[in-house]
């Protein structure tokens, strides 16, 4: 175990549900659904005056437009948070959540903060373009060819990493439909109620009828990502999204949402001071760099990395989240690594649940620090691949 | 006299005529109420719900461009009837049941609004029976309107009046059928199946009558009956099973109960292997399998002796095919009817029959030989009307020898030629300049003198009527300028006269010399000709100079090239550019410069270069890089890269226009451009609207001097999707190179980002890529491959 000064725990975690892109959360702002986030994680452990928060670090993949303007310090503020709480946005595209968390974690580890909060928020509705609202590549991108994948879609990425480790369309299919079928029987039996915070909507949207606006109210309860009709047999008439004769298909790839999580984070003196239960304690975490023609891959680097790290051995794993950005570079990880598939992913993935990009991190966290609770196990991790190649993973120890 | 409107029209019945009405209505600007019967659950606008959502999927497109279908809201008879009051137009179009269209009639009566026209789309029903079924006050202001399938792009519909039908409400709804929707109009009788579907069906009866007797097979009759005499490639099995095989029979059903007296009844009747195909629900195209079937890629055909489906085989005789290959009509005709060969007397006999039974009916269905002809044009897209073969062959001799059929017993009916075909017609034909041959009348009548026909310079014309000449100005072997006097002599017209309008050296520098000519002696410049556009520049000649090497010669060429684009843009006088049918590569280029853009419709406008390995270098690049640069001023951001990135993918893919409306969208065309319905009207449109500009105090605009660019991030962003494409395998490596060609030019260059350039820095950019494409190896591949096949090589 690497040296630190004191530990981390995590005492509350939760997040919206997530939404569709263009679906239940298609209007709602990023710093609202970080504010909401932030409101809820505190409201759980009342006891914590909110001023004692020494920062709020926020993981956003497209910090611009409706989630610019540093948009964690926008959404504490949103909050109720008072003034003199600062706020940070870091960015490190899908795994921006879980760096969050890190880099939460390693301020009380350092001793330099006793309550930090580390969340995230994305919305990929209000976003009209993937690669942000104004794309400006170098041009010298093209002039090496090492250089050359930066220009990958993530897509294309996973259709050579598909090819490269041999999966299979069936596989890459029946992993999808999988995803699908755990992410719905975890819904009716209320495996995400303890993590979920649900939300309140208003949309405000014209009734050219009438000559009024509509205010539209609803609460969003549930995920809304995942399909009790996803079958093989639907999935096959899919075709390839990105390449010619290629595999990946819009079916068993991880879906475009919206959503937001936050994560309270205090050292073991704010634990004892308030005498609080934790739901975890922040093990290690580790992020890596890979090919960015194989940029699925990352988290093959990013496990063992982290697992020395923290001194567990990959066994003593219980839960991997391991992000489905794509069916073909999950089973990729998986087989490399030879995780044990019961293991990865036991309430679905983002092929089903979503994966709001830079949100996902610290959704997942909330549901993988829940989730050992609930199945009182002990190591879990939450792990994913990056754009332009790299890999994260963060562990974490059940405490109760 | 008061203007004719129709604000918003209503359609009833959402069935695939119904719908694709009232796409067409949108797409003229109309706003439509589609109504249908209310769904039994859920939402009560299911049914027309449905019928919109599938006109987006529908090829060819039934909407002009996809924001069309907005303009269509779905009704049903029990909640919103109260909204026909707002109809000025009511098209029924439900299924072909007399009674159902009594009590639909019935229902909507007190809801027509005074003034409202109300008119059935029935293909076959008695109008006259129809009318009957509406409140007296209501008969005036009713009629036939028979359109044909696909509406927006057959040409014909059949109007038809009752005995109570106000005239000159037909008149007025003529003109605007005409002018509005593009349509030509067909006066129809009152008779079973009108006009075209009358002799049409007729037409495939007769087919499928000596198909049998001779023993063809159906692919052979198909490669017999379509383009070779001037038909669609579909053919007559083809067509059948694409209309529908019941459909058809439904038709001849029509005649074969309405037509008892008719002296070819006997034939009214479905064949039995028809009737077989039907029973097994051998239906055609929508059931996949009828009289072809698609095995995989293969097209198999029904074999009647062997009852089942083998590889198509269709084998044209040399001899036959040496005979259709004649040009002179009166020869074929004759080598057709002298000859042995049973596929030559089976074309013989399908003429035969069909002039003998246009030539019996003509004074019962049609009100003269003009109608007749122009009904098989525009409704089943025949090259000419029976009248015109026939004509054309030699009215004397063709009469001559159907007669002798006829009395030899070989024709399909022993009913004698009337006499007008040996009396007043038999000098000059059923066509002359004075007009066409009324049966009924006995006379020639001429043309309708409508409001609307007083728009089309250039008609569509039956044979032996003259096309308007104008007064040269000047000419040379590319280029005519020419005047039409009698409606504006201060506004020069020029067209293209080479073949498929291709632009060689000498239409580029007549253009230049009638803009010369234009702007000492002429208040404006019409850039018009019959379609097509431009198929873009000559590749013959290019070609030619590559082999020779002579590259510092193609590239003075491109710049002619681009002086004659700068040269439209830039005159004194405005010039207008009327535009109808394919408008290609340099074609599209010419356009963009325009002034002002009158669009027929049905345009086809598109930036192709790719497909031939180059770039556009007749300033089309460079118009879109400037355009980029104005619309991003307009924008906080101020970056032309979001402008140039659309465009961008659709130069790359060569991505051509569906409808003239769509190039607005894409691009070619502006906003404040016209989209004219009917192509006859082009000439019109765009001499008033060349005077228009001039009146209005024309004058060019300066040259742009401070473009901004998208440079070399701009470039790197188009190189992003390319590589995307090519690691997909979805493009080709010398794909990517004319791309990022492409690229180079719409983003002004290798130079950094938001630099300032003027105009002619990018027509050098543009000017150098095309050149150092043109002495790429594969490029010159593709050239040839085009030459040589008319296709797109993809290397």
């Amino acid at each position: 175990m690497s040296k630190q000064i004191q530990d981390a725990y995590i005492i509350a975690a939760t997040r919206l549900p997530v939404g569709r892109r263009k679906g239940m959360l298609g209007h709602v702002r990023p710093d609202d659904m970080l504010a909401h986030a932030i409101t809820s994680v505190l409201a759980q452990v009342p006891v914590i005056d909110p001023a004692l928060v020494e920062d709020v670090i926020v993981g956003c993949a497209m910090p611009e437009a409706e989630q610019g303007m540093n948009v964690a310090r926008i959404g504490l503020l949103l909050a109720g948070m008072p003034n003199t709480v600062p706020g940070v946005t870091v960015n490190r595209f899908c795994a921006s959540g879980v760096q969050a968390v890190a880099m939460a974690a390693d301020r009380i580890r350092l001793g330099e903060a006793e309550v930090m909060i580390a969340a995230g928020t994305e919305t990929m509705s209000l976003m009209n373009q993937i690669m942000g609202n104004k794309i400006a590549l170098n041009p010298a991108i093209f002039e090496k060819d090492e250089n050359y994948a930066i220009a990958f879609g993530m897509g294309l990425t996973a259709e050579k990493v598909a090819a490269q480790w041999k999966i299979s369309r069936d596989d890459q299919d029946a992993f999808a439909v999988a995803s699908h079928q755990k992410a719905c029987a975890a819904i009716a039996a209320g495996h995400f109620k303890a993590e979920i915070s649900p939300c309140a909507v208003t949309a405000r949207l014209p009734n050219l009828q009438t000559g009024e606006v509509q205010v539209k109210e609803f609460l969003a309860e549930n995920d809304e990502g995942p399909r009790s009709d996803s079958s093989i047999e639907r999935l096959a008439r899919l075709r390839p999204a990105f390449a010619a004769r290629g595999s990946v298909t819009a079916g068993n790839s991880s879906q475009m949402s919206d959503g937001a999580a936050a994560v309270l984070v205090v050292s073991e003196k704010i634990l004892k001071q308030f005498k609080l239960q934790p739901l975890a304690r922040f093990a290690g975490f580790a992020v890596a760099g890979v090919a960015p023609e194989i940029m699925g891959i990352g988290p093959v680097e990013a496990i063992p990395r982290v697992l020395k790290q923290a001194g567990v051995h990959q066994d003593d794993v219980d839960w991997f989240e391991l992000n489905e950005a794509f069916a073909a570079q999950a089973l990729a990880v998986m087989r490399t690594l030879e995780l044990d598939p019961a293991k990865v992913n036991p309430l679905g993935g983002a092929i089903a649940l979503g994966h709001p990009l830079g949100a996902t991190g610290a959704v997942r966290t909330a549901t993988l620090v829940h989730g050992l609770q609930r199945t009182r196990q002990r190591y879990g991790m939450v792990t994913m691949c990056i754009g332009t190649g790299m890999g994260a993973a963060g562990l974490f120890e059940s405490m109760r | 006299m008061s203007n004719f409107i129709v604000r918003r029209a209503a359609v009833l019945g959402a069935g695939v005529m119904g719908a694709q009405i009232a796409a067409h209505l949108a797409n003229a600007e109309v706003p439509v109420l589609l109504f249908d019967l209310p769904a039994n659950e859920g939402d009560a606008n299911e049914i027309v719900n449905r019928a919109i959502g599938a006109l987006r999927k529908l090829e060819p497109s039934p909407l002009a461009s996809k924001d069309r279908v907005a303009y269509i809201d779905a009704a049903n008879y029990s909640q919103h009837l109260e909204q026909l009051r707002d109809c000025d137009l009511i098209i029924e179009a439900i299924a072909e049941k007399t009674e159902w269209k009594d009590d639909l009639y019935r229902q909507i009566a007190p809801f027509i609004a005074p003034d409202a026209i109300i008119a059935s789309n029935t293909s076959g029903l008695s109008i006259n029976r129809l009318s009957e079924g509406l409140p007296e006050f209501l008969r005036s202001r009713f009629c036939g309107i028979h359109f044909f399938n696909p509406p927006r792009y057959m040409h014909l519909v059949e109007l038809i009046a009752t005995q109570a039908t106000d005239p000159a409400l037909l008149d007025n709804l003529e003109s605007w059928l005409v002018s509005r929707l593009g349509k030509g109009i067909v006066r129809a009788r009152d008779t079973p199946n009108f006009v075209a579907n009358r002799v049409g069906v007729f037409s495939i009866l007769a087919v499928m009558h000596h198909t049998e007797r001779l023993g063809l097979g159906f692919d052979v009759v198909d490669a017999l009956t379509g383009p070779l005499i001037g038909r669609p490639k579909s053919a007559t099995y083809r067509t059948a099973d694409v209309v529908g095989l019941d459909t058809l029979a439904h038709v001849i059903k029509t005649m074969q109960d309405s037509l008892p007296d008719d002296p070819w009844h006997g034939y009214y009747a479905v064949p039995a292997w028809l009737a077989a195909l039907i029973g097994k629900g051998a239906l055609g195209q929508k059931t996949r399998c009828g009289i072809f079937r698609k095995d995989g890629r293969a097209i198999k055909v029904l074999d009647l002796a062997a009852q089942d489906y083998r590889e198509t085989a269709a084998e044209i005789d040399p001899e036959v095919l040496a005979i259709l290959k004649n040009r002179d009509p009166a020869e074929k005709f004759a080598q057709l009817r002298a000859s042995g060969h049973p596929q030559a007397q089976f074309l013989w006999a399908i003429f035969r029959d069909i002039f003998h039974y246009a030539a019996f009916h003509l004074a019962e269905i049609a009100d003269n030989a003009r109608d007749l002809d122009f009904a098989m044009r525009w409704g089943f897209g025949w090259a000419q009307g029976p009248f015109e073969s026939w004509q054309a062959a030699g009215w004397q001799a063709i009469a001559a020898a159907v007669k002798a059929d006829v009395d030899a017993g070989q024709a399909m009916s022993p009913a004698a030629l009337p006499g007008w075909v040996f009396g007043q017609v038999a000098e000059k034909g059923v066509h002359t300049p004075q007009g066409s041959y009324s049966a009924s009348a006995d006379a020639f009548q001429p043309r309708s003198v409508l409001p609307a026909y007083q728009r089309q310079i250039f008609p569509e014309r039956v044979l032996s009527e003259a096309a308007v000449s104008g007064a040269t100005v000047w000419e040379n072997d590319g280029v005519r300028l020419w005047t039409l006097p009698q409606l504006d002599d201060g506004i020069a017209i020029v067209s293209i006269k080479t073949r498929n309008h291709t632009l060689g050296r000498e239409v580029i520098v007549g253009l230049q010399e009638a803009v010369a000519r234009a702007e000492a002696g002429y208040r404006g410049l019409v850039l018009w000709h019959e379609a097509p556009f431009a198929f873009g520049a000559n590749l013959k000649e290019v070609s030619e100079a590559i082999a020779a090497g002579q590259f510092e010669l193609l590239e003075k060429y491109v710049a002619e090239f681009q002086n004659t684009s700068m040269a439209l843009k830039y005159a004194t006088v405005p010039v207008v550019a009327a535009v109808q049918g394919m408008a290609l590569g340099g074609g599209c280029e010419f356009l963009m410069h325009a002034a002002k853009r009158i669009i027929a419709l049905e345009s086809y406008i598109g930036l192709v270069e790719a497909g031939v390995g180059l770039i556009p270098a007749g300033g089309g690049c460079k118009e879109f890089a400037i355009r980029a640069a104005q619309h991003a001023a307009k924008t906080a951001g101020n970056d032309p890269f979001e402008f140039i990135q659309p465009v961008f993918m659709t130069v790359a893919m060569a991505t051509v226009s569906k409808s003239g409306a769509q190039a607005r969208e894409l691009g070619f065309a502006v906003d404040s451009d016209k989209i004219v319905f009917n192509a006859n009207e082009l000439l019109y449109v765009a001499l008033r609207e060349a005077r228009g500009l001039a009146e209005a105090g024309y004058y060019p605009r300066l040259s742009p001097r401070q473009i901004k660019v998208a440079g070399r991030t701009g470039i790197a962003n188009c190189e992003m999707m390319l590589v995307n494409m090519m690691e997909g395998g979805m493009i080709s490596a010398h794909d990517y190179a004319v791309a990022k060609a492409a690229a180079t030019a719409l983003c002004g260059g290798d130079v950094e980002t938001g630099s300032l350039v003027d105009e002619q820095w990018l027509l050098s950019i543009e000017r150098q890529l095309f050149v150092e494409l043109l002495k790429n190896e594969k490029t010159q591949q593709r050239i040839q491959h085009m030459l040589t096949t008319g296709k797109p090589l993809r290397n």
